[in-house]
């Protein structure tokens, strides 16, 4: 029997991500299916988890005193967390259907959503650490949940994108390299936020 | 007049200097991080220098910036220089006895000026410490690899100069001129001169070495590498041929303007700060055209990774080099730089670009070029591609560590409390540091532990073997 892309489907994909790879290398589901039935409601969760640890905690970043923000100021950065992610989330899929010509492999842009749905899974449930928000801990606990996404990637992208896996391996690369440029992005866009004064009070 | 059939029929490439250089390389590496993980160490227990001066982070922070810069890097660039730029002129090198005197020159000049810098003897100018006697030692052999190099392209049996040329050949001229500018000083003692600038200038001059430093040498001359090794190993042409010659145009011309991103918010002119944000982000243009061009031209050749453990170390280092070659023009935005400027962020993205793309890029070639220099296979594929995973895992722990640190790092110096005063103490903040710190030295042992795989694997692929002799093609003379 064929499953759906689900929420389920996800939840087993952290037991077994093999049978899991090849299932969804059977399915063709829709971008938009994929995108509001599962991708969304993960993109919701680290900046919902980091609006409660901060506004409840406040980030400890070493220091014995806690940075605390105004409540107005933590919502509008929270949303602007979800929008990066949700540009993020998109940009990746689109740029890998792109990639996708070049390495032969399948072209159905709700592959792509699902394949990068499954890769940045872990890190928006490893985000649950942001409701205790200390950074070197919510470091700590997202290298883990990197290291697994980039495992999910490089073995589950040529069983569910069908081709080789040399061309995986390097289609793999190659979605890495934009991955963390999409990361750096997310680091100067929120410093550049913080300097025009949508962040903590600071002396610049 | 020699018979040109006759001269031919005997000349072989020189090849033995360069398997000279590469072992040299790959010593200065397994040095130089050993010790930067010792260094690494220090941040996190400050006792381990044991009170001796030599051992002070001071010092040995240096000496690792130095011995796998110059060491590791430059023994690395000058051994595949000699080696392509035969091969793509199908000449032997133009005076190899000069060429055997850069490489050994070469090191005991890294080894004697890694020495002066344990001892304390420095003109404190990042990337440029040596002292005068190294300097003009340095500009010397130099000038005997330009020789070399560029003599060799003049006698060159092929018409066009190949675009790897390009960019080593630029890698020699920029380099020589930053070297010289930079270090005009007046010495005093034989250990110690004053720099010929004063002041915002010195500043200037510093910071225009230091980033063309990192532009043509780390960038530009590993890019050389690239443009030779990469599509020798796919065994196909480059993507592009027109747009690698685009993308050395325009990165010559950019590069070279960038520098004073690294004095933003200081006393130089603000037109000054502005150019130099303005041409660092005009930059990622010709970088990201290069890592394209890379990037295309190993997509065609996929099946060749089934049997090549050093492909994956290159595809590797242009997605870093990419990652770096992104993060330097956004680093370089005031409004970014103004938290990132002198927390860990900037060693985290100095690393991204040393350990990613430099090492890795080094990997790759030296894992083609070591089993053809001694004509067999490689010891051991299985260690090789260990050796990836390790780098890989290093790296990625390296870089987020350090974002986390230099993000942090930021805030916490410019927070302000209510009063509008700074909320948190230097300690405080340098508290706050150790545990990044402490994950920088696991992510630099994994990453140190890969190289010892490395010399490993190459010394057991070299022992009881000599560097083979290797002709020009015979078709060469129909244009010779």
């Amino acid at each position: 029997m064929q499953s759906a892309f689900s929420p389920r489907l996800m939840l087993r994909l952290l037991f077994q991500p093999n049978i899991v790879f090849k299932e969804l290398a059977e399915l063709e589901p829709s971008s938009i299916a994929v995108f509001f039935k599962v991708a969304l409601w993960f993109g919701v969760l680290p900046p919902l988890f980091a609006y409660i640890g901060a506004s409840k905690f406040g980030w400890r970043l070493g220091t014995v005193e806690p940075l605390s923000l105004q409540k107005e100021i933590l919502l509008s950065i929270s949303v602007a967390y979800f929008i990066a992610l949700l540009f993020g989330f998109i940009s990746a899929a689109i740029v890998s259907r792109w990639m996708a010509n070049t390495y032969g492999a399948r072209q159905s842009l709700g592959i792509h959503f699902a394949m990068i749905t499954v890769v940045g899974a872990p890190i928006a449930v490893g985000s649950i650490v942001h409701l205790y928000p200390n950074v070197f801990i919510n470091v700590l606990v997202l290298i883990p949940a990197l290291l697994w996404s980039m495992y999910l990637l490089y073995r589950g992208l040529p069983i569910v994108l069908h081709t080789t896996p040399e061309r995986g391996m390097l289609m793999s690369s190659s979605l890495i390299g934009y991955l963390l440029v999409a990361f750096v992005s997310l680091l100067g866009i929120t410093v550049f936020l913080w300097i025009n004064g949508i962040g903590p009070l600071m002396g610049v | 007049m020699p018979d040109p059939a006759k001269k031919l029929s005997v000349e072989i490439y020189s090849d033995r200097v360069v398997t000279t250089l590469v072992m040299f390389s790959v010593i200065w590496a397994v040095i130089g991080m050993l010790a930067g993980v010792y260094v690494a160490a220090e941040m996190v227990w400050p006792a381990l220098n044991f009170d001796q001066s030599w051992l002070s982070f001071g010092r040995l922070r240096t000496f690792h910036t130095n011995v796998v810069i110059f060491g590791f890097g430059v023994s690395a660039l000058m051994g595949t220089a000699y080696y392509s730029v035969q091969r793509t002129s199908h000449v032997r090198l133009y005076a190899s006895n000069l060429a055997w005197f850069t490489c050994w020159a070469w090191q005991i000049a890294i080894l004697a000026g890694g020495i002066s810098l344990l001892m304390g003897l420095t003109t404190s100018k990042e990337y440029a410490e040596l002292e005068w006697p190294f300097d003009i030692a340095i500009t010397l052999v130099w000038v005997c690899f330009a020789i070399v190099f560029f003599g060799t392209i003049a006698k060159r049996r092929i018409k066009q100069i190949y675009i790897s040329n390009w960019f080593y050949g630029g890698l020699i001229i920029v380099i020589a001129m930053l070297h010289i500018v930079n270090n005009l000083a007046l010495p005093v003692t034989l250990t110690k001169s004053y720099s010929l600038y004063a002041g915002a200038q010195d500043a200037i001059v510093q910071w225009w070495y230091g980033h063309n430093a990192v532009g043509f040498l780390l960038t530009g001359g590993f890019l050389g590498m690239m443009y030779y090794f990469l599509p020798k190993q796919a065994e196909r042409p480059i993507w592009s041929y027109k747009l690698s010659i685009v993308a050395f145009w325009a990165f010559t011309y950019s590069y070279i303007w960038a520098g004073p991103h690294h004095l933003h918010f200081n006393a130089i002119p603000e037109w000054v700060q502005n150019l130099g944000m303005v041409m660092s982000l005009v930059l990622l243009a010709p970088s990201w055209a290069s890592m394209v061009n890379g990037i295309m031209t190993v997509s065609s050749a996929w099946e060749k990774l089934r049997s090549d453990p050093s492909l994956k170390f290159i595809v590797l280092a242009l997605a870093f080099y990419g990652l770096a070659t992104f993060e330097g023009p956004m680093l370089a935005i005031k409004s970014v730089n103004i938290i990132s400027h002198f927390t860990e962020w900037t060693i985290g993205h100095v690393h991204s670009g040393a350990l990613g793309w430099n090492a890795m890029i080094t990997y790759g070639t030296f894992y083609f070029l070591v089993p053809r220099l001694v004509g067999g296979n490689l010891y051991s594929v299985r260690l090789a591609n260990i050796h990836f995973w390790l780098a890989l895992a290093g790296t990625i722990l390296y870089i987020v560590a350090l974002w986390g640190a230099g993000v942090s790092q930021g805030v916490l110096w410019l927070s302000l409390d209510d009063l509008g005063e700074l909320r948190y103490s230097f300690t405080e903040v340098m508290a706050a540091m150790k545990p990044y710190y402490l994950l920088r030295l696991v992510a630099g042992i994994l990453f140190f532990i890969g190289t010892l795989l490395m010399i490993y694997n190459f010394f057991k692929t070299i022992v009881g073997r000599r560097t083979i002799a290797v002709r020009p093609p015979i078709e060469s003379l129909a244009v010779a």
